[in-house]
């Protein structure tokens, strides 16, 4: 366990400078997705400008559960998205095999020997919008409450995490995973707006199986003191569990398919 | 190699698609939540208004499914072009006796009508099932909704083509796709109509040849535009696509000079 | 002593996807799938001591890498029993990884952006390597694999020959006990081949380290391996040494004559006569103790020789000897 830790910093700068060796590219990646999350998220600040407010957010509301969502996203999928998503072709390939001969845990290597630091321009927008948001509403702070934000932040990273990274991991078993992202980033669509303009099933199936409605949703309308539809009072505590409970899970699964693990046959 | 040999790269293409059915439902299921979000978003924003801006509620529904219909995922393309080009593939190309563009909007002509039938058509009669759609404004709307259509596709095309072949220069063709989303996003109308945007932004977007993609066809669809409106969008449509087309045959004799002399 | 390796009836059955061609069946199969069953191992037995070169021969999807997967803990064998290093080497894969190193012949494990060197350099912390042991390995192998010239070169620069030899001191930096190597010569130019033969031959020899080398060239047996397995649709066909088995399957080696014009029938006691086109001629060689020598020696002056072509056979005429020869033995027998 100490051994994997001791070998993170080795494993994240060996990456880090394979990066930059393509540096141009990285930043040019940057710049890019970060100007189309702003023109999406322009679009939807055209909707709010015309009709005033989305099920009762009005922008700056809205701003700052884009930029929750995209922050806590990001902070989630450099450990996790590309990582994980890549495991299908890592079996193919047999390099995931190389991975499981060597004295490491396979998912320290996974993860940090390929770190994804193409996230800089997600990062950069989503803390900018968030810093304006957060002096646009009217939010009476206190230790708690920046506590709270903080750790509710935390959580929404892990939850992110853990389900890229249960997602991913079926490619142990199931070879393909890949569809699989593409339910995910449509309910990852859904988490960017507030769960109260959505029908009650909907609602249900956000906040259960697919619980990305904690993602953003939840923790910020908590910050806003706006009610949260199904969770009422249980909002602050269920969002601050979320995330620790979706990683234990990944774990057991992580463990469970490691052990299933076939190959790719040969 | 004749004309009549170019569809097969469409039939394979759609075939090649057919192999991974998982992805097929995956997808599908995707765009119906992503559908399903964006009326209840039209929803909440109406909050119990009947018209705004001369546009109802129920028209706004089929305006997200039509727009979103039309609004074709172009990253299959660019990368497509891009790699082939970056990695200088496309010289296996040039060496066959066929014609590169051609055979490029065969196959991703293939892709597209894979991805309506297969995975956008079920989820259009999903949702006009549960919660209705609106037929064409008219007969005369209908029919000019087609060629709408056909240039949208066309000029989408074009667009991605123009970004795959960016990549031969700026080596990259990942951040060309996330710029052309971007773009796309606000100015094609796939998302908000451009009769919601104030004024001066309308005013600009209307001009721009990424309103053709998914803005007019559904505002054909739904009969906002009369015809004579109707013909002279299409007139400036059309002059778009022999603007761009044209840009890129200028781009393609570029690169591929710089494929044969320099060797990429 | 107690085997290094040792495997009982071992075997390993994967489920394969059935995939459907054309237009129907790629429609049809977005509803349904179908499964085959695939023995890629079935009955293996063997047992290797420490220090031995074991070369695991067979024609592709011999279940070579199979076993080899199963050795390192990557898979678990289906059936039977196999314990590497005195554990069972899928439950015990952390603490047998420090003291086994893998090469894949076709899959690289070091960092392709970056300098050879710092691929090494980060083994040592991978595998805990005291600075001077690896300092002491890092020059030892840097010269006897003449890597000096490119240590600093990234991976990507590398004729296929650099990075073989490159990998194969990745996995001896940190001393293991034992190194399985799965087809670490295909794709080399001759000159490499023989480079990494004469290499691992010399560490087996000077440091003891076990070596398991698959391969389908059967001239890698000869320069590094005394001992042999041979496998062939996941079945054990042979277990000991090359000489013996060449012996034994009485296999052929093919020698052409050439002559300058005809010489008329030529039969000779050295050689069988295979095939005569005249000026060519083919003959069969069936007894291994006879050398080209022996035959250039029968054959004499004054037919006009011109020129001379030996060749060894390959694995899969060793195997379809084999395979003759069996049922010639059962025939026999019954």
């Amino acid at each position: 366990m100490l051994h994997n830790i001791a070998l993170i910093p080795h494993l994240v700068r060996m990456y880090v400078r394979t990066r930059m060796e393509y540096r141009g590219a990285m930043f040019l990646a940057w710049l890019s997705q970060g100007f189309s999350y702003g023109a999406m998220y322009a679009t939807i600040a055209l909707i709010i400008a015309r009709f005033d407010n989305l099920g009762g957010w009005q922008w700056p509301d809205m701003a700052l559960l884009l930029a929750f969502h995209l922050l806590a996203y990001s902070l989630g999928a450099c450990l996790s998205f590309t990582q994980f998503r890549d495991i299908e072709e890592k079996v193919r390939l047999g390099t995931f095999d190389a991975v499981l001969v060597k004295p490491v845990g396979p998912w320290t290597f996974l993860v940090f020997s390929g770190i994804n630091i193409g996230y800089g321009g997600h990062v950069i927008l989503a803390t900018g919008l968030m810093a304006w948001s957060l002096t646009q509403v009217g939010i009476a702070w206190s230790p708690l409450l920046v506590l709270y934000f903080i750790a509710a932040l935390i959580s929404a990273a892990m939850l992110t995490a853990a389900l890229m990274t249960m997602i991913g991991t079926t490619a142990l078993v199931w070879v393909r995973s890949r569809h699989l992202f593409s339910i995910f980033f449509g309910f990852w669509e859904l988490a960017r707006y507030p769960l109260n303009i959505f029908p009650a099933p909907l609602q249900m199936l956000m906040i259960t199986l697919a619980p990305l409605a904690f993602m953003a949703f939840v923790p910020v309308a908590v910050i806003l003191g706006k009610p949260v539809p199904l969770l009422g009072a249980w909002a602050p505590l269920a969002s601050l569990a979320a995330g620790p409970l979706c990683m234990l899970l990944a774990v057991f699964h992580w463990r469970w398919c490691l052990r299933n693990y076939q190959g790719a046959g040969g | 190699m004749r004309a009549g040999a170019y569809p097969a790269f469409a039939l394979t293409a759609f075939q090649s698609r057919l192999a991974y059915r998982n992805q097929v439902w995956a997808s599908a299921f995707g765009e119906l939540v992503i559908s399903f979000a964006f009326i209840a978003i039209w929803t909440a924003a109406f909050a119990g208004q009947v018209v705004v801006d001369g546009a109802t509620l129920p028209e706004m529904i089929t305006y997200v499914m039509i727009a979103g219909l039309l609004y074709w995922n172009t990253d299959r393309l660019i990368n497509d072009v891009g790699e082939a080009v970056r990695t200088g593939d496309i010289t296996i190309f040039l060496l066959k006796p066929l014609s590169y563009p051609a055979s490029l909007l065969a196959t991703h002509f293939g892709h597209y009508v894979f991805d309506q039938l297969v995975v956008t058509l079920p989820v259009l009669l999903i949702v006009g099932f549960s919660v209705g759609l609106l037929p064409p404004a008219s007969l005369f709307h209908a029919l000019m909704a087609l060629p709408f259509w056909a240039l949208s596709w066309l000029m989408l095309f074009t667009l991605g083509t123009l970004c795959g072949l960016l990549a031969f220069w700026l080596l990259t063709a990942f951040a060309l796709e996330w710029f052309l989303k971007g773009i796309m996003a606000l100015a094609s109308g796939a998302i908000v109509p451009l009769w919601f945007m104030p004024g001066w932004l309308s005013g600009i977007l209307g001009y721009l040849p990424f309103a053709w993609v998914s803005y007019y066809p559904t505002a054909i669809y739904l009969g906002k535009l009369d015809p004579p409106a109707a013909f002279l969008y299409f007139g400036i449509g059309l002059a778009w696509l022999a603007a761009l087309g044209g840009f890129l045959a200028w781009l393609w004799s570029r690169a591929r000079h710089r494929l044969i002399v320099q060797g990429g | 002593m107690a085997a290094i390796i040792s495997a009982d009836g071992v075997g390993k059955t994967f489920r394969q996807l059935k995939r459907q061609s054309g237009l129907a069946g790629g429609l049809r199969s977005l509803f349904s799938r179908t499964y085959t069953e695939i023995r890629a191992v079935s009955g293996i037995t063997f047992a290797i001591e420490p220090g031995e070169a074991v070369g695991y021969l067979g024609p592709n999807g011999a279940g070579k890498s199979t076993m080899i997967k199963m050795m390192t803990g990557i898979l678990t064998p289906s059936a039977g029993a196999l314990s590497v290093l005195g554990r069972e080497p899928h439950a015990n894969r952390m603490r047998n990884a420090r003291e086994i190193g893998v090469v894949f012949g076709q899959r690289s494990q070091l960092w392709w952006d970056l300098p050879v060197r710092d691929s090494f350099a980060l083994n040592r912390h991978i595998y805990d390597i005291p600075a001077a042991r690896f300092a002491d390995n890092l020059a030892f192998l840097t010269e006897m694999l003449d890597m000096g010239a490119y240590l600093d070169r990234p991976v990507r620069q590398l004729s296929l020959g650099q990075r073989m030899r490159a990998e194969i001191a990745l996995a001896l930096l940190h001393d293991p006990k034992i190194i399985f190597l799965d087809e670490p010569t295909i794709g080399l130019d001759v000159v490499a081949k023989d480079a990494v033969r004469k290499f691992l031959a010399r560490v087996n020899r000077e440091r003891g380290t076990t070596i398991i080398l698959t391969t389908h060239d059967l001239v890698d047996i000869e320069e590094i391996c005394p001992r042999l397995i041979m496998v062939d649709d996941g079945k054990l066909l042979f277990d000991g040494e090359l000489t013996r088995l060449r012996a034994d399957l009485g296999s052929r080696r093919r020698l052409t004559l050439e002559f300058a014009t005809d010489p008329g029938p030529l039969p000779l006691a050295t050689a069988t006569l295979n095939r005569d086109e005249g000026a060519a001629k083919h003959y069969l060689l069936e007894d291994e103790a006879i050398s080209l020598i022996d035959v250039l020696n029968e054959v004499g002056r004054g037919h006009g020789l011109k020129d001379v072509k030996l060749e060894e056979p390959d694995i899969e005429e060793v195997i379809r000897t084999f395979y003759q020869n069996k049922s010639r033995l059962a025939g026999a027998s019954s």
